[in-house]
C-alpha cells in the first residue's frame, strides 16, 4: 500500500482515526499498532517477519541492559565496597552492555546486508574470483533500511542512558513498525517519538487541520510536480546516449525538482499523517536549496539520516581513543589545522561511505556517498585560501550577492550528485556530464524537447509548481509559519484556499493515460 | 570559565560572535565538524571528558550551557 493511493487516502487512513478517536485513550495506542501491523502485513506479507524479528531483538536487547544497569546498582550500594571495586564493576557492567549493542548492530545489519547488499557481494565475488556464483532471490522487506537503523538507535540510546529500556514489547514493537514512517522514514529517535505514539491524543481540530493541509501540500509537490517531472527524466536516462547534452542538463534539473518535491512531499505527507494522530515527528527538510555549502545542505536534507549518522557513527569515531590520539600526533608534527582536520577526515570517510552504500547496493551509490566527502574535505580544507581571496578583492562574505553566489555554487554541486544518483550506471552518469559540455546543440533541444513523453502544457505546470516552491521556501526561511498564517485567516478565505489546492491536485495532478500512481523515489532504498 | 570558552570557541571558528547566542546548534553557526574539534580543546583545557551522551544541541546551543555542562562534568569526576 502507498499513502497515495485511494484505498489507503479513502478507506485505510480515515477507518483508523475513527477507531483510535472513538476508543478510550488508554486504547489509543493499540489501534496504531493494529493499523501499522495490518499496513506492514498487506505490504510485505510473510516478510513482516523479518521486522518482527528485528523488535524483539532490540526488546530483548534492552531489557538486558537494564538488568546489568540493575545488578550493577545493586552490586554497588553493598556496604563497605571500595572506590576501586565499585569502578571495577561499572568497567564490567559496561563491557557487557557493549556486547549486548555489538550482537544487535551484528545481527541486525547483519539481517540488512545480507537481504539488501547480498547479491552485490555475489557479483563482486563473481568478478574478482571469476566464479559463477547465481544470484540469491531475496526479497527486500519494506523500509528496512530505515527501520533498522531506527531499531538499532534505541538500544544504543538505551546504552547510552538517553533512553531506558522499554518493558512493553507493543511500545517497542509500535515505535519499529508505525505505519506513516515505515516507508521513507523519518528516521525517529525512541526519547522523542515513542511517548507520544503510547500516549492517546485528544482530538485537536487546529491540529488536525494543519495536518490536512500540510498532507495536501505534500500530494500536490508529488502528483503536480514530482511525477510528472519524473516522466521526462525517466526517458531521459532510458537512452542517455540518444540524447543531446542540453536535454540531459535538464534531465538533471528536473531530477533535482522530481527528488526534492518527492521526498519532502512524502515526508510532508507522513508528518501530516502524524499529526492527524496528535503526533509531531522529526522533521526530514529545511529547505536544502537555500544552503550556502554541500555541509549545509546535508544539515537540511534527510535530516534524520545525517543526525543518525552523526550521532552513531561520526561522533564515537571522532571522539574514540585512538582518534584523539591522532589528533594529539597531528598537533605534535602538523600544526592546529591538520590536528583539527585530520580526525574529523578520517570519521567522515566512513560517514559518507556508509551514507552512500545505505542508498544502494551498487558502486555508483558508494561513488555518490564519497563525492560528498571529496567535495566537504576540499570545501574544509581550501577555505583558508577562500577567505584570503575574498578578503584581496574586498567581498564581504556576509553580502548578499556572496550569499546568492554560494546558494548557486552548492546547487550546481548538487546537481552533480543527482546525476551520479540518477544515472543507471556510472558510465552513464560520466557520458552525461561530459555531453553536457560537448554536446550541447540549443536547435536540437527545440526540437527534441517535446518528444520525451511531455506536452509543453507539463513544463509550464512543473515551471510554475518549482516557483510556487522557491517562493514558499523564501518565506519560510524569513521566519513565516504559512500554515498558521492561513488558520488565521477568516473562514471563507481559508476555505477557498483548501478549495484552490484540492482543485489543483484534482485538475493538475499526474493522472490519467501515461501517468501511473509512481512509487516514492527514497521507498527503493 | 565562559571567558576562556570563548576564547576557545573564537579560536575553533574565527569571525563569529559568540556572546549572547544561544542557538549556536540550532542556527547552524557550529556544526559537526566544529563540535569535534571545541570537545578537544574543552577535555584538553578543563580536563574532563566530554563523551558521546554530551554531545546534545542543549549543551552545545551558548556558551552558558557549555560552561553548565563542564561544570556538572567536573562534579563528576
Amino acid at each position: 500500500m502507498n499513502f497515495k493511493e485511494n484505498i489507503f487516502l479513502i478507506a485505510f487512513l480515515p477507518i483508523v482515526l475513527l477507531l483510535y478517536y472513538i476508543l478510550p485513550k488508554k486504547a489509543r495506542w493499540g489501534v496504531l499498532l493494529a493499523s501499522s501491523l495490518i499496513f506492514y502485513i498487506l505490504s510485505s506479507g510473510i516478510f513482516t517477519f523479518i521486522m518482527l524479528g528485528t523488535s524483539v531483538t532490540i526488546y530483548v536487547a534492552g531489557l538486558l541492559m537494564q538488568k546489568i544497569n540493575d545488578n550493577f546498582k545493586k552490586q554497588k550500594s553493598i556496604e563497605g565496597i571500595t572506590k576501586e571495586e565499585k569502578k571495577l564493576l561499572k568497567k564490567k557492567a559496561t563491557n557487557r552492555k557493549k556486547l549486548v549493542v555489538l550482537a544487535i548492530v551484528i545481527i541486525n545489519f547483519g539481517l540488512l546486508l545480507t537481504l539488501k547488499y547480498g547479491n552485490f557481494f555475489l557479483g563482486t565475488i563473481n568478478i574478482v574470483f571469476g566464479t559463477a556464483i547465481p544470484p540469491l532471490s531475496l526479497i527486500l522487506p519494506l523500509g528496512i533500511s530505515f527501520y533498522t537503523l531506527q531499531a538499532v538507535s534505541y538500544v544504543i540510546d538505551v546504552y547510552r542512558g538517553t533512553c531506558k529500556a522499554d518493558k512493553n514489547f507493543g511500545r517497542v514493537l509500535l515505535f519499529v513498525c508505525f505505519f506513516p514512517q515505515i516507508i521513507e522514514g523519518p528516521i525517529g529517535r525512541y526519547d522523542k517519538l515513542a511517548g507520544q505514539l503510547y500516549e492517546g491524543h485528544s482530538f485537536d481540530y487546529d491540529k488536525f487541520m494543519k495536518g490536512l493541509q500540510l498532507m495536501l501540500w505534500g500530494l500536490i509537490k508529488i502528483m503536480v510536480i514530482a511525477d510528472r517531472a519524473g516522466i521526462f527524466v525517466g526517458n531521459v536516462f532510458e537512452k542517455i546516449y540518444d540524447a543531446d547534452g542540453s536535454i540531459i542538463l535538464l534531465g538533471v534539473l528536473l531530477y533535482t525538482i522530481q527528488l526534492y518535491a518527492d521526498f519532502s512531499g512524502c515526508m510532508d505527507l507522513v508528518k501530516g499523517i502524524g499529526q492527524l494522530f496528535g503526533i509531531e515527528m522529526a522533521d526530514n527538510f529545511r529547505r536544502p536549496f537555500f544552503s550556502t555549502s554541500v555541509n549545509e545542505f546535508w544539515r537540511r536534507w534527510h535530516i534524520t539520516l545525517g543526525a543518525w549518522l552523526r550521532d552513531y557513527i561520526f561522533y564515537p569515531i571522532s571522539l574514540s581513543k585512538f582518534f584523539a590520539n591522532l589528533s594529539a600526533k597531528a598537533k605534535k608534527n602538523f600544526g592546529d589545522f591538520l590536528a583539527k582536520f585530520l580526525p574529523s577526515a578520517f570519521a567522515l570517510f566512513f560517514v559518507w561511505f556508509i551514507n552512500g552504500l545505505w542508498h544502494g547496493a551498487e558502486v555508483k551509490y558508494i561513488v555518490y556517498g564519497l563525492y560528498y566527502y571529496v567535495v566537504m574535505m576540499l570545501g574544509l580544507l581550501f577555505e583558508p585560501l577562500f577567505v584570503k581571496i575574498t578578503n584581496a578583492l574586498h567581498i564581504s562574505r556576509k553580502s548578499k550577492p556572496y550569499f546568492v553566489f554560494q546558494v548557486i555554487r552548492t546547487f550546481l554541486l548538487v546537481n552533480l550528485g543527482m546525476l551520479i544518483f540518477r544515472a543507471n550506471t556510472l558510465f552513464d552518469a560520466w557520458y552525461a556530464l561530459c555531453a553536457i559540455f560537448s554536446k550541447f546543440n540549443g536547435d536540437i533541444f527545440a526540437t527534441s524537447v517535446l518528444s520525451y513523453k511531455l506536452h509543453i502544457y507539463d513544463f509550464v505546470v512543473i515551471a510554475i509548481g518549482a516557483v510556487a516552491l522557491f517562493i514558499v521556501g523564501v518565506l519560510q526561511e524569513r521566519g513565516h509559519h504559512l500554515r498558521d498564517e492561513i488558520a488565521k485567516k477568516n473562514i471563507v478565505i481559508r476555505w477557498i484556499i483548501y478549495f484552490v489546492a484540492l482543485f489543483i491536485l484534482v485538475i493538475v495532478g499526474a493522472y490519467g493515460e501515461g501517468y501511473r500512481v509512481a512509487d516514492f523515489l527514497y521507498a527503493q532504498f | 570559565m565562559e571567558k576562556k570558552i570563548l576564547e576557545i570557541l573564537s579560536e575553533v571558528k574565527p569571525g563569529v560572535d559568540f556572546e549572547g547566542r544561544t542557538d549556536l546548534i540550532d542556527a547552524g553557526v557550529l556544526a559537526s565538524f566544529d563540535i569535534i574539534s571545541l570537545v578537544s580543546e574543552l577535555n584538553d583545557e578543563f580536563d574532563v571528558e566530554i563523551s558521546v551522551v554530551d554531545l546534545v544541541p542543549e549543551n552545545f546551543n551558548s556558551v552558558e550551557a557549555m560552561a553548565k555542562m563542564i561544570k556538572r562534568l567536573e562534579d563528576e569526576d
